[in-house]
């Protein structure tokens, strides 16, 4: 009888560029991926390469910048050259046991006035999904919704978890300018516009909060990772936070 | 006698279509989805600032096209590099890939030039705007970096940072006159240059194998035009439609300028300085690094081919033209030192 092989968890890196390698985690959104991403990611932030400049996660894969000349002079890597030297130490990263702190990260509250003159198609949402606009509030203020990226324009984040009973496609007609903090729904997918900027979402509402602001430590409000949860605010509340 | 250093300052009389402070790009923030930006034609930002002594990652401004016009609101040593424009004083052309001294009150102009899209100059130490995100680039869609986070504008005044090179400093000993003066020597950009810049390397990317035989030959050997939806994003091509054999869909993963993706329709989006950093559309290639700055110097309209090569070459051809501008750099100090 053969022996049964443990299916390894996937680990396979390709190259993005000449200053970038990408590792594949799998090939399905989960938060099992996620997880093993973001222990990872930590991972090689706390013991990173010569030449290594930044890490971007995403779905199932994390990519790996750096600048090729000082991998290429490091004698402490090994191989015959960028990519092999950084595919090589990832590897043996790989291998390492990771001590992972799995506590359970508090989640963040985006305050959000939903409807109102800022979510112009919060009707729409609720007309296609045969709710009332009440219950579609409800709907995306109770679930409690993971960052699987940031993408797109400088600090939005994709955010899984959202209810299907209000998944809505885009507009047929994307928007000149949805404003900064808009709060939409695209298919499955919420998220928050960070910028004001052209797009197709369904916009059920808006933010007071600066979601990206190069002046601040963090730049970006939500990292992937984080677990977010939206909170109803009324008019005057969004006006005082905005102010504030 | 010391010799006394003012801020060197220019003012913008015209802007011209589109011209923005860059640099070599901010590298650092890519988690955050802050994208690279910095100058299209890095070599050109390279070659401008290696002439002057400055350090490779000062600021320049990149102009797009010709029509813009400046003032030389104090005595200036610049150096002017790239093909968009051709730069010239009183009516004679200003020489470019070396220093150049040019006495106050001098006006600039940006003539036309059809072989190229962007020019840069650069100033003695390089242009003061604040560093955001440890980069001067600008990146307009959120308004950061450069003067205000914006493109130039008529009136705007830009000065020079004060802390000057030493070699910087003796190249404007010898260059200073009542007169615009330059040497007679210059950096050879072509020599760094394929002959065909038409041509350009790439690699495969992740998703080739997902495109049909057809459409990768097609991709390999025929010409694709650059469409009027070109900018400092990304270009879209015009060309034989790329089919997909394999149907999945990908989930958005990194991207970085020079790679090209394919969208829904066949159509394919060479990206560029200012793209997003994560994309959702299958990647047919990555354009080598080394002729990103040819891909910068495109236009809409312009035709261009592709040649496959191997990653490995792609990274031997970096660190060899790396290898060549550190002795240009060498050159440029024996000099003047």
């Amino acid at each position: 009888m053969k022996a049964t092989m443990r299916a390894e968890p996937a680990f396979n890196i390709y190259y993005l560029s000449e200053s970038a390698v990408t590792i594949e985690f799998g090939k399905e959104i989960g938060e099992g991926t996620l997880q093993r991403i973001n222990n990872f990611n930590r991972a090689l932030l706390e013991d990173p390469f010569p030449g290594f400049r930044t890490s971007v996660p995403a779905y199932v894969t994390l990519s790996v910048f750096f600048d090729p000349l000082q991998v290429i002079a490091s004698k402490e890597l090994t191989g015959a050259d960028c990519y092999e030297k950084v595919k090589l130490f990832l590897e043996k990263l790989q291998k390492n046991p990771v001590h992972v702190t799995t506590s359970k990260a508090d989640a963040l509250t985006i305050p959000v006035c939903y409807g109102d003159g800022f979510g112009p198609d919060l009707e729409e949402v609720a007309k296609v999904n045969k709710l009332t606009t009440q219950e579609v509030i409800d709907l995306h203020s109770n679930a409690v919704y993971k960052v699987y990226m940031i993408g797109f324009v400088p600090g939005f984040a994709y955010l899984g978890g959202m209810d299907g009973r209000i998944a809505t496609p885009r507009k047929a007609t994307p928007r000149k300018a949805v404003p900064a903090g808009g709060v939409g729904i695209a298919g499955e997918q919420t998220g928050i516009y960070p910028l004001e900027t052209p797009g197709g979402w369904q916009i059920i509402g808006q933010t007071p909060l600066k979601m990206f602001d190069a002046g601040r430590a963090q730049s970006a409000l939500l990292k992937a990772g984080d677990n977010v949860v939206f909170k109803p605010i009324t008019k005057q509340e969004f006006d005082a936070l905005s102010n504030g | 006698m010391l010799y006394r250093m003012d801020s060197m300052r220019i003012k913008i009389i015209k802007p011209g279509v589109l011209s923005t402070i860059q640099d070599m790009g901010r590298h650092l923030y890519l988690e955050q989805a802050v994208p690279v930006s910095g100058a299209m034609d890095t070599l050109s930002a390279r070659m401008a600032n290696m002439a002057l002594g400055n350090d490779d990652t000062a600021a320049v401004i990149e102009f797009t096209y010709a029509g813009a016009q400046f003032e030389a609101e104090t005595d200036l040593l610049i150096a002017w590099s790239g093909n968009g424009a051709v730069l010239a004083a009183n009516d004679k052309k200003i020489a470019a890939d070396r220093p150049v001294f040019i006495p106050k009150g001098t006006i600039v102009n940006l003539n036309s030039k059809p072989d190229g899209s962007h020019t840069y100059l650069a100033v003695a130490s390089g242009w003061n705007v604040p560093e955001v995100l440890g980069s001067r680039s600008t990146y307009i869609p959120a308004a950061i970096g450069g003067l205000q986070g914006r493109a130039l504008l008529a009136g705007d005044v830009l000065d020079a940072r004060a802390n000057i090179h030493p070699l910087t400093k003796n190249i404007l000993k010898n260059l200073k006159g009542l007169d615009i003066s330059y040497p007679t020597w210059s950096l050879h950009r072509e020599h760094l240059l394929p002959a065909d810049k038409r041509l350009i390397r790439v690699m495969p990317a992740h998703e080739f194998t997902w495109f049909d035989g057809p459409s990768l030959i097609g991709f390999l050997s025929e010409p694709y035009t650059l469409s009027l939806q070109s900018n400092r994003m990304g270009y879209h091509l015009e060309g034989v439609v790329i089919n997909r054999l394999v149907k999945d869909e990908l989930l958005s993963t990194a991207v970085a300028p020079g790679t090209i993706q394919v969208t829904g329709n066949g159509k394919m989006i060479l990206l560029m300085a200012d793209c997003q950093t994560t994309g959702g559309y299958p990647r047919i290639a990555q354009v080598a690094v080394v002729d990103m700055p040819l891909c910068g110097q495109l236009k809409p309209g312009d035709t261009i081919r592709f040649e496959e090569i191997s990653r490995h070459e792609a990274e031997m051809l970096y660190i060899e033209r790396e290898k060549k501008l550190s002795t240009l750099k060498n050159a440029v100090g024996h000099k003047f030192l």
